[in-house]
């Protein structure tokens, strides 16, 4: 069950694609708490768990090993050839934060797709990132603003990547648009069972 | 070659209450000419993926037997939307996909291709952008890509439904003529077009159960509610064709352009109430442009557009599930802060045969079923002006017929309707209509020798030096650098690193725009870094020390992000693929389906676009609110996941799924200039670090 059939190939690289895609809208996001982050930079972290979500919502949809860092790496070098602000580091970050995901569902041995292991991949996605943000760009920022934005890093990966990954995920099996994948088999098994009564 | 046969087939996709195909013998010998027809739902599709091989037994249960193809691409299979095919940056590399699948060397894949284009008759050069082709280029072009692999048999599912009338038949006569020698299964639920040239016509009923098998003429004239048929309802048309009425909106001497090109000349249209309006004309005509522009998503370059308030206007994207927003069908008919009548609401859900379904989820009713919610949706609003775009495409007669019915609903309330269209039964149910002709023919030209075929890289709008060095050492670049970078210890040693950086960013960058398009965010966030650090650094907050720190730490960001963002200006995702399949040997399958994927990532950005404007115009947020963005990149994924799926069999009957060892059409080559190339990349890992002795 580990090959990837053509389906899980694309799929993968269809949602890194599609989040690359949508994360140039995001941009807007910043603007939103534009204020607040002029004045306490620490407090962007809030939003870092909207970074990872390529990489949970893959692994939980398409649920073979190495699914969430393509998605992300796919979702980063598309914003990195579009001419993200962060050039390179987009890749180095795409990697962290794949990689933390991934390494949360590699713990269960890919058995469980729930919520608390996708919020502990949001968890692990944050303080990779962290760590890469705070060796590539924070280089001079003081230790303690520094542990109060991994604080923010760790909610926002725990709460906009896990738990917003794990309702879309939901969100999208419901949709029937996952029925050809592991995720959306539980949905139509209950649909079948519907039916029969 | 070997027959075709399907044998005691039965299929149960997990995802349904019962199997879509039951209990199917089926034999099809060598050479025959099949047409598959039968109402939407009957199982068309599934039998043409059983009879390519292509059923897939990680998604359902499969029992009996259908052998799959003897090798890659056998089988060639078409599918309803040709967009879905398309994998590749350019028509070249579009063709070669199958041959570069079975791992055929350069000259043969050069050989195919050109045969295979040729064949089905593509009007294209070589190294144009297959998305941005028309739907009859698309669909040759898709055939191409099936040739080049020289199947046995070809499997068409209702390959010219997206198609008007001309295009259609002209893409019709190509498929026959490359059918020749060929077996030929073709599923249509408009079949007399087909009728003539085929020797067998099977009609299939739920659960593919074969209705009637035989001679197609006889078995034809034999169908009760013959699907030939042209079913309609009587048109309640105005007496006179003479139109009158009050103006909802109207066009005025509008210019528009799309894409710097002018697609709209001195356009005079004025939509009336009460009366259906449909909008003509070949694909590349501006239909889409003048929707655009009717809707205010475009400004005209010239005259002017009067049309109702927001909240009096409707739109229906030709893609229903784009505009979807709610968990259930009734929600999503009142989901707009316009459409406030519930009691209207449960009217148009009954008029539509969707009142069972008020509690189903949108996104799970059938194409026909989506079509009618998107349209009582918008009738919610009670607009006086209802736009829609393409409403009755890829439905067969009795669903289309539904969709008229609601029209002929709206403009008996006194609503303008407004379609584009190319499908002859709603013209004619029109009041009016309106032809575009287009200002410039989009594709060919009359006065050419004929396209060409030669397949070469991803063309750019203006050559730079950046341009001849392979993508693996324009990363190389980036990368060095950025390592290099972490030696800045100084603000003068960042400013002096900065040095070779300005001197090199010309050869990189193609227009001054450009350029500064690509280097404001680095200024940007380096300026932000800057702010930050004199904030929140160690020195003392705002104070000089932490301002030069501040200088040092926006250097040194620019010097690690900028050489990467300029280098990656010159990359593309085919070259860049060629590179890791072809030169370093990257796993195939990977690279050729990631690179498939970034190509289509124009495709989704229109995509994107399309369902925040859906979205914008049925009042439900502007751009930046969180649930806008939320709502649509829900719904992207759900184009995105939908068109994997057909975008998975198509591939595959391109011999992707064994394609674990696949040869790339074009070399990655490592010429003179890249040697260039790396002494650049490794002068830019040094010298910061230099620089910084140079000034300490």
């Amino acid at each position: 069950m580990t090959r990837f059939r053509t389906v899980d190939l694309l799929v993968t690289v269809l949602i890194g694609a599609a989040f690359g895609v949508a994360f140039l809208g995001y941009g807007q996001l910043y603007t939103l708490i534009g204020p607040l982050t002029a004045a306490f930079k620490p407090a962007e972290g809030l939003l870092a768990g909207i970074w990872f979500l390529p990489a949970v919502l893959a692994a939980l949809i398409v649920r073979k090993p190495g699914a969430a860092l393509l998605a992300e790496m796919i979702a980063a070098v598309l914003s990195m050839l579009l001419g993200s602000q962060w050039g390179w580091g987009t890749a180095i970050s795409g990697l962290m934060q794949g990689g933390g995901v991934e390494l949360a569902f590699l713990l269960t041995r890919y058995r469980h797709f729930t919520l608390p292991v996708a919020m502990l991949g949001g968890i692990l996605s944050a303080l990779l990132e962290w760590g890469w943000e705070k060796f590539a760009y924070y280089q001079e920022m003081s230790w303690t603003y520094s542990f109060l934005m991994l604080g923010f890093f760790v909610i926002s990966g725990a709460l906009l990547c896990g738990v917003l990954g794990w309702a879309a995920g939901r969100a999208l099996a419901a949709t029937g648009a996952l029925d050809a994948m592991p995720a959306g088999r539980e949905r139509a098994q209950r649909a079948r069972v519907a039916a029969r009564t | 070659m070997t027959d075709l046969s399907l044998r005691g087939l039965t299929w149960h996709p997990y995802s349904r209450a019962e199997p879509t195909v039951l209990d199917l013998d089926l034999e099809i010998p060598t050479g025959q000419r099949v047409l598959l027809a039968g109402a939407s739902g009957s199982g068309k599709s599934t039998v043409l993926r059983a009879l390519a091989g292509l059923l897939d037994e990680e998604s359902g249960e499969l029992s009996g037997s259908a052998p799959g193809p003897a090798r890659p691409g056998e089988r060639g299979l078409l599918l309803q939307n040709p967009l879905d095919a398309l994998v590749a940056a350019t028509v070249g590399r579009e063709a070669a996909f199958g041959p570069e699948n079975a791992a055929l060397p350069r000259e043969e894949i050069q050989a195919r291709t050109t045969a295979a284009l040729d064949a089905a008759l593509v009007d294209l050069d070589s190294d144009r952008a297959p998305l941005d082709a028309s739907g009859g280029q698309q669909q040759r072009l898709a055939l191409a890509g099936s040739l080049a692999l020289d199947p046995s048999a070809l499997l068409l599912d209702e390959p010219t439904s997206m198609l008007d009338e001309d295009t259609a038949a002209a893409v019709r006569e190509s498929l026959l003529a490359s059918a020749t020698d060929r077996t030929l299964v073709v599923a249509e639920h408009r079949i007399t077009p087909w009728l003539d040239h085929v020797d067998r016509l099977l009609v299939l009923d739920a659960q593919a159960r074969i209705l009637a098998d035989g001679p197609p003429h006889e078995i034809a004239a034999g169908l009760p509610d013959s699907p030939a048929a042209p079913h309609r309802t009587a048109p309640p048309r105005s007496d006179s064709r003479e139109c009158t009425g009050e103006v909802i909106a109207a066009l005025r001497g509008v210019d528009a352009k799309r894409g710097g090109r002018p697609v709209l000349e001195e356009l005079e249209i004025e939509l009336l109430g009460g009366r259906l309006s449909v909008i003509t004309g070949p694909s590349g005509s501006g239909k889409t442009t003048l929707l655009r522009t009717l809707l205010g998503l475009t400004s005209p370059s010239a005259g002017s557009v009067e049309r109702p308030a927001a909240e009096q206007l409707a739109f229906v994207p030709q893609n229903p599930e784009h505009s979807f927003v709610a968990a259930t069908v009734r929600e999503e008919v009142l989901a707009s802060p316009w459409a406030r009548d519930e009691q209207l609401a449960e009217q148009l859900l009954e008029r539509a045969g969707l009142s069972d379904l008020a509690q189903t989820h949108p996104h799970t009713l059938s194409g026909g079923e989506q079509r009618r919610l998107a349209i009582i949706a918008a009738l919610a609003q009670t607009p006086r002006l209802l736009v829609l775009d393409e409403p009755t495409v890829g439905l067969d007669a009795a669903r289309r017929a539904a969709v008229l019915e609601l029209l002929d609903a709206a403009r008996a309330r006194g609503c303008a309707v407004v379609a584009a269209t190319h499908d002859p039964v709603l013209i004619a149910h029109a009041d009016r209509e309106h032809r575009l002709s287009g200002v410039v023919a989009e594709e060919g030209g009359p006065c050419r020798t004929g396209p060409d075929r030669t397949i070469g890289p991803v063309p750019r709008s203006r050559a730079i030096p950046a341009d001849a060095l392979n993508p693996l050492v324009l990363s190389l670049i980036g990368i060095l650098a950025a390592v290099g970078s972490f030696a800045v210890q100084s603000w003068q040693g960042g400013l002096l690193a900065l040095l070779p950086i300005v001197l090199l960013a010309p050869l990189a960058v193609r227009s001054l725009r450009a350029g500064l398009l690509r280097l404001t965010p680095i200024l940007l966030s380096a300026a932000g870094l800057a702010w930050t650090t004199a904030l929140l650094g160690q020195a003392p907050p705002l104070s000089g020390e932490a301002w030069l720190l501040g200088g040092k730490e926006a250097a040194r960001i620019t010097v690690f992000v900028a050489p990467g963002v300029l280098a990656l200006g010159s990359v593309d995702p085919t070259a860049l693929g060629d590179a890791l399949g072809g030169r370093l040997r990257m796993p195939a399958r990977m690279v050729a389906a990631s690179v498939a994927g970034l190509v289509r990532a124009g495709h989704l950005g229109r995509q994107w676009e399309i369902i925040t404007h859906a979205r914008m115009l049925r009042g439900l947020g502007s751009r930046s609110s969180p649930r806008m963005l939320a709502g649509a990149t829900l719904a992207l994924l759900v184009d995105a996941l939908r068109g994997a799926q057909q975008q998975a069999l198509a591939m595959d009957s391109r011999g992707f799924a064994t394609a674990t060892t696949r040869t790339w059409a074009l070399p990655s080559p490592l010429r003179r200039a890249d040697l260039l190339g790396v002494a650049i990349a490794l002068a830019l890992a040094v010298w910061p670090l230099l620089a910084e002795m140079l000034v300490g």
